[in-house]
């Protein structure tokens, strides 16, 4: 038992390290110049290369797949010599990096080519002055002469490296456009602390670290997913049962014709006509998903109730049928035929005999099934206006944002995954036949 | 020589047998017929619409919003165009053809292709990890896990927004939503197939393990695996139906339901019906194919009882 | 109201023009809103002006009949709850979305304000005085106007403002608005309460300028990011922004504006504004789960205008839609192909396709009927026939093959499917590109044809300037999207600029509409109508031109 459950921790461990691979080398080989897309396509070579340096594109891909995943702060702050700390911003939460020095939190900026330090103050704000710690000087192999360097944090989250009288000329990007300046540096190392850490990077959609957004979201569609499944599977499974019992009467045709209808019904036609319906003409439920506050979903559960029932609709005829179709094979089954023939009452076959065979498939289906209903949630939660992970992955994906989509699609996944782990916890532990293979 | 002969005849009529078993299994399932006929209908309506359709499905040659009437059969939608047309085109780049850039448009439709990509994939990574076991078994699994891992439409959202839009792109997504599927279906029949005797027959005579998979193992597991891509179809035309909503699915200009229903939604308060019918389209084509595979399902069962 | 007379006298003593404008204006040259354009304009204040000149048209007294009505009786409290898209917000001077701005406004504000009669009035100015040769331009600050911080608004942040609109770094489109200013050092502060403006060019729009939606007034401490620092002068207070999710506004105790019944404004408790797509947005206005939505699109307008609890409100507005292409690119460098397009343009019909028919029709130049000083001139037929000719003539006997983009959030994706349809028979093939809006906006200024909304802007010269002229190296300005500059054109408009009668402006505008017609960049079917669409609970709404959310003096009846 022990070590059917380490074996399928390790399996989902490197589940997850295959999809966090596949992931960012797939967006990163779709978003092919990223530079490009930010300044469009009538910049010059130089802009994208100057871009592209600040911005540590010149770095290996595996490289900058491991900032991605588990941050470069404890590497760089070897270069840097002191360690890094990373301030959260009270209104926004941006994290800015500051280098501990001696107690005195420090970042620095080249100015015509002297190194002015910025001393943090306690109430946010910083102090320039001209910065004591000094260049040290280092062996140039190439031009066979020595270089005076510095690396330090810049004023842009970056760990850089300058080098002395050698302010290479850079381009700012501002909102106007790319902006020639000098006294640029000769590397920059984009600092993060990485998603394992809870860093998942700004977001180019909203400026705002990716993570201030998502948090709540996925809050909001754990809640949402979940009161759809409490909803749904009862109701599923009796209707299941009922229909799998009365095989080949009208009941059963009946729900099985409904749950067909109901799974071939597109989400977003049932979600239309719910809130044309429901919410629109009959006033009944709020129409759509207003988050007037944040805690909305607890403070005001009915802008649920429509999404939940549209979720609903498209989830059931699925666990239903299955449901049915495992009943009718248990019914068939001949220990079941035995212990009627023995003039068992029925009710007491079905209920205490073939249900519990009966519900044990549909039951690791459903588990299996969770990552379904995140599909469906995706849909939903875009016709609602329903802020959660679903419409977040959406927007994101439409807008190109590819940190958010990074972060969300790995939430997704880990939720998926880790439900499956749960299943199938649970089908062992109600299961004791089941052979550890 | 002879006798390798009579074996190819037998061959050959063994197979005209199963085809008319087969037929025999389709018509002798109510189900199954109803389901075929839901099918084929779309299939001529999207036949015709390539030759003839009431109107031009793009020209915006009505009044707004009209309910059904005489002229416009389904009515028109809010750029007034003649829905029914733009319904019957809507067929074709399901079921029908396939656009690639470039080369132009090949027969065909973005589903077909896509479950057929799917089963093709699935039916390689299955076969082998069924068949070989061991290793190659744990690490194909492995990455199929990662796969089914990812809920079906943020993959597509994924690879969409890797890969930008286009009915290639679509094939693309759905094949690798499609194979995971495929794979342990076919996985577990080969499972159940590689301890037959025949198998050990073709292992002694020395056979290469890919004959055995393609030639010995994969006819004797088809129909199953025909069967499971049926039901495929329809979940593709499902989710090229929810891309086409989130306005992300096969590129314009050919009409497209998901898309239809996207456009009528706005407009759904004065004019539902232009809502229903692109929805109405979607879910018979999709009870259509999975009646067929309910249908024939059953039979086959019954047929091995 | 007392009825203030003021003489001729008076008038002349503001300033030697008015009287003149006076004259006009009885002798019914000049319309009431041109008189009072013109009299404010030189420095008499709005309320003077106004009764100077008695409202002889309807549409103009219509929104003050229905505040006095209102103000009867005034209640306090409640909560406004608004659907917009809330985006990126950092420094208010970078906005480059009205969304923005309307989160903005009501935080902060500007120094003049252009009203929902389209005639500009001193807002955190007592006035303002032009030179006669309109190259001076002198502010006065109201000297009761408080930041939210408690700081007092002086000279002191009106020139950092400046500052911050003149940088380069700070990418504002103020920049491209206010090239008359040579830079900062044209900005000179004369006592704490003063400010002077010397332009290197005469210009008739600063007012207007002053209300474009980036230049809201900042604290002179201000250090660049909205969000870290809401510091304003307006009647509310930041509380949270968050993109995507929600910004939540809060009434502040001492806002320097009196109600009417004596009390600091604004009226209003809170304003929380969702940040829902439309879709969600309309379903949401007939739930009763909003009360308002930004810019309702012709089918919300179709959806909820006889819902009785709904109260739509329209605006004629300089707002459009432009089929605009680069004359810099292949084929539209030639005028006979963008012509030929241009004559695709069956306006009716698009203007009924994407609009229900809910606007004016125009001709294929940027000057709004709106607009004082606008020149009338014929609308052009459909005429695929002529268009197919001229492309021959251009070379494209076969026709040609081109693609459009543009972005589907408002009646574009109509427009382009319309064009698409109309234009084939000239033998324009039209392959459509349509994205989300965003996915346009990236790349607005570089696709070689595509449909771009313009917002409204009061004066026709400020438009003009800002999109279809050169900087002083010759390059196309940063909004120039077709990189069209025409030698004549540009004098002509230069001169417009400084030109105070209007019926000479008049003369002038004819002729610039003329060249847009004749070689243009742009196809331009119909001038949009907005709509402010609001629940019938909240009074005194107004539907500003330029979808501008005007809240301070909204209240809420309890029914």
């Amino acid at each position: 038992m022990a070590r059917f459950l380490i074996r399928s921790l390790v399996s989902t461990i490197i589940t997850m390290l295959l999809v966090s691979l596949a992931l960012f080398f797939l967006l990163e080989a779709g978003s092919r110049d990223v530079t490009v897309r930010i300044l469009g396509v009538f910049s010059t070579p130089e802009q994208r290369a100057s871009l592209s340096l600040q911005l540590g594109l010149d770095q290996p891909a595996i490289v900058r797949y491991g900032n991605w995943l588990i941050g470069n702060d404890w590497r760089v702050q070897r270069k840097i010599g002191y360690p890094l700390e990373a301030i959260k911003n009270e209104k926004t939460e941006e994290r800015e990096w500051w280098a501990n020095v001696n107690g005195q939190l420090t970042r620095w900026k080249l100015e015509e080519g002297v190194l002015i330090a910025l001393l943090r103050q306690s109430d946010g704000s910083a102090i320039e002055q001209q910065a004591e710690t000094s260049w040290k000087t280092i062996d140039d192999q190439e031009n066979g002469a020595n270089k005076q360097v510095f690396w330090g944090v810049d004023t842009k989250n970056n760990a850089v490296k300058w080098v002395k009288g050698e302010g290479k000329e850079i381009y700012i990007l501002t909102k106007a456009g790319m902006r020639k300046e000098g006294d640029g540096a000769q590397q920059y190392i984009p600092l993060t602390k990485g998603l394992l850490r809870g860093d998942a990077g700004l977001s180019l959609q909203t400026g705002r670290p990716v993570m201030v957004t998502l948090l709540p979201r996925i809050r909001n569609t754990v809640v949402l997913a979940g009161v759809a499944f409490l909803v749904v599977v009862p109701i599923a499974l009796l209707l299941g049962i009922l229909a799998g019992v009365n095989e080949g009467r009208f009941l059963d045709r009946f729900i099985s014709i409904t749950s067909l209808g109901l799974t071939a019904t597109p989400e977003f036609v049932t979600g239309v006509f719910l809130i044309l319906i429901f919410g629109i003409w009959l006033k009944w439920f709020p129409a759509v998903s207003v988050f007037l506050r944040p805690d909305a979903i607890f403070s005001d559960p009915k802008i649920m109730v429509l999404p939940v029932l549209t979720l609903t609709a498209v989830e059931l005829g699925y666990i239903v049928r299955m449901t049915r179709t495992s009943m009718v094979t248990v019914m068939q089954s001949t220990y079941i035929r035995t212990a009627i023939i023995k003039g068992l009452p029925y009710r007491r076959v079905v209920f205490r005999h073939a249900l519990r065979n009966a519900l044990m498939a549909p039951i690791t289906v459903i588990m299996l099934h969770v990552n379904w209903l995140i599909g469906g949630v995706v849909v939903v939660e875009t016709i609602f206006g329903f802020p959660g992970l679903g419409k977040y992955i959406y927007e994101s994906a439409i807008f190109g944002d590819f940190n958010a989509i990074e972060a969300a699609a790995m939430i997704t996944v880990l939720i998926a995954v880790v439900t499956r782990l749960v299943g199938d916890f649970a089908y062992t532990l109600l299961n004791p036949r089941i052979r550890y293979s | 020589m002879e006798s390798q002969q009579n074996i190819k005849k037998k061959n050959y009529s063994l197979r005209l047998e199963r085809i008319s078993q087969s037929l025999r299994l389709i018509f002798s399932s109510k189900i199954a017929i109803i389901g075929l006929s839901m099918f084929v209908f779309w299939v001529v309506l999207g036949i015709v619409s390539i030759f003839w359709t009431p109107y031009e499905p793009n020209a915006t040659q009505f009044a707004q919003n009209l309910t059904p009437n005489a002229t416009n059969w389904l009515g028109t939608d809010h750029l007034g165009r003649d829905i029914l047309s733009r319904l019957m085109t809507g067929t074709q780049v399901i079921l029908l053809k396939t656009r690639l850039p470039g080369i132009g448009v090949i027969p065909g439709g973005v589903a077909l292709w896509g479950v057929f990509g799917s089963l093709l994939l699935g039916t390689v990574l299955g076969l082998n990890a069924g068949y070989r076991g061991g290793w190659t078994d744990q690490v194909i699994m492995q990455f199929l896990d990662a796969l089914i891992a990812f809920p079906v439409i943020v993959l597509y959202l994924v690879v969409i927004s890797a890969l930008g839009r286009g009915d290639l792109v679509v094939i693309l997504a759905i094949t690798v939503t499609g194979a995971p599927g495929v794979a342990r279906l076919a996985r577990s029949l080969a499972l159940d197939i590689r301890t037959r005797d025949y198998i050990r027959a073709a292992e002694t005579r020395g056979e290469s393990p890919w004959y055995i998979m393609f030639k010995e193992i994969l006819p004797n597991v088809s129909s199953p695996l025909l069967v499971d891509g049926m039901l495929r179809v329809g979940y593709a035309i499902f989710a090229i139906g929810t891309l086409g909503f989130l306005g992300i699915g096969l590129p314009p200009p050919d009409p497209d339901w998901g898309n239809m229903v996207n456009e009528a939604r706005r407009n759904i308060f004065s004019n539902q019906l232009a809502v229903i019918w692109p929805a109405l389209s979607i879910s018979t084509l999709v009870i259509g194919l999975n009646l067929f595979a309910d249908g024939l399902n059953e039979e086959i069962n019954r047929f091995q009882k | 109201m007392k009825k203030t007379i003021i003489t001729k006298a008076q008038m002349g003593k503001v300033h030697p023009l008015i009287p003149e404008y006076y004259e006009q204006f009885t002798a019914g040259k000049l319309s009431r809103r041109e008189f009072l354009r013109g009299a404010t304009l030189l420095g008499l204040s709005a309320t003077l002006a106004a009764c100077a000149a008695p409202a002889t048209q309807v549409a103009a007294t219509a929104v003050g009949a229905s505040d006095a009505a209102a103000s009867g009786g005034i209640v306090r409290g409640g909560t406004l709850r608004n659907a917009m898209q809330l985006q990126l917000l950092d420094h208010p001077a970078r906005l480059s979305w009205i969304e923005g701005a309307n989160v903005v406004r009501q935080v902060g504000e500007y120094l003049t304000e252009t009203g929902v009669d389209n005639i500009t009035r001193p807002y955190l100015l007592e006035k303002w005085v032009a030179s006669d040769d309109l190259l001076t331009w002198t502010l006065y600050l109201r000297k009761d106007v408080t930041f939210n911080n408690g700081d007092s608004m002086n000279a002191d942040d009106v020139v950092f403002s400046f500052g911050e609109w003149l940088n380069p770094d700070i990418g504002s489109s103020m920049l491209g608005l206010l090239s008359y200013l040579n830079g900062p050092e044209d900005v000179e502060k004369v006592d704490d309460y003063t400010v002077r403006l010397h332009l290197n060019s005469p210009n008739i729009a600063v007012p207007e300028h002053l209300f474009h939606y980036p230049a809201i007034i900042l604290h002179r401490d201000f250090e660049g990011d909205f969000v870290k620092q809401p510091i304003g002068t307006g009647a509310f207070t930041l509380e949270e922004y968050s993109e995507g999710e929600r910004a939540v506004l809060k009434r502040r105790e001492d806002y320097w504006r009196m109600g009417e019944d004596g009390q600091p404004l604004p009226y209003l408790d809170e304003i929380i504004i969702v940040s829902i797509d439309k879709d969600a947005a309309v379903a949401a206005m007939q739930s009763n789960q909003v009360d308002t939505m930004y810019i309702p699109r012709p089918s919300d307008w179709l959806a909820m205008k006889d819902n009785p609890e709904l109260v739509v409100r329209p605006a004629q507005t300089s707002q459009c839609y432009t089929v605009r292409m680069r004359v810099d690119i292949e084929p539209w460098n030639d005028v006979r192909v963008r012509n030929a397009l241009k004559m695709c343009q069956d306006r009716e019909k698009i203007l009924q396709l994407a609009y229900f028919g809910e606007g004016d029709l125009s001709i294929d130049a940027h000057i709004a009927p709106v607009a004082p000083s606008f020149c009338e001139k014929p609308i052009p037929a459909y005429d695929p026939q002529g268009a197919k000719a001229l492309l021959a003539e251009a070379g494209y006997p076969n026709g040609l093959k081109v693609v459009l983009s543009t972005k589907n959030d408002e009646a574009e994706p109509e427009i382009a499917q319309a064009l698409k349809e109309l234009a084939a028979p000239a033998g324009f093939d039209i392959e459509l590109d349509i994205t989300d809006s965003g996915g346009y906006w990236d790349r607005w200024t570089e696709v070689p044809l595509g449909i771009t909304a313009w917002a409204h802007r009061p004066l026709a010269v400020m438009l003009l300037s800002l999109a279809y002229t050169a900087d002083s190296d010759g390059n196309p300005v940063s909004w120039n999207e077709t990189r069209w500059v025409d030698d004549e054109f540009s004098t002509l408009l230069r001169k417009a600029e400084k030109t105070l009668d209007l019926e000479e402006r008049r003369g002038l505008m004819c002729q610039l509409e003329q060249i847009m017609q004749d070689r243009g960049p742009i196809g331009n079917s119909f001038w949009k109508r907005v709509w402010n669409i609001t629940n019938k609970k909240f009074q005194n709404v107004k539907s500003h031109p330029s979808s501008y959310d005007l809240f301070y003096e909204v209240w809420k009846s309890e029914a």
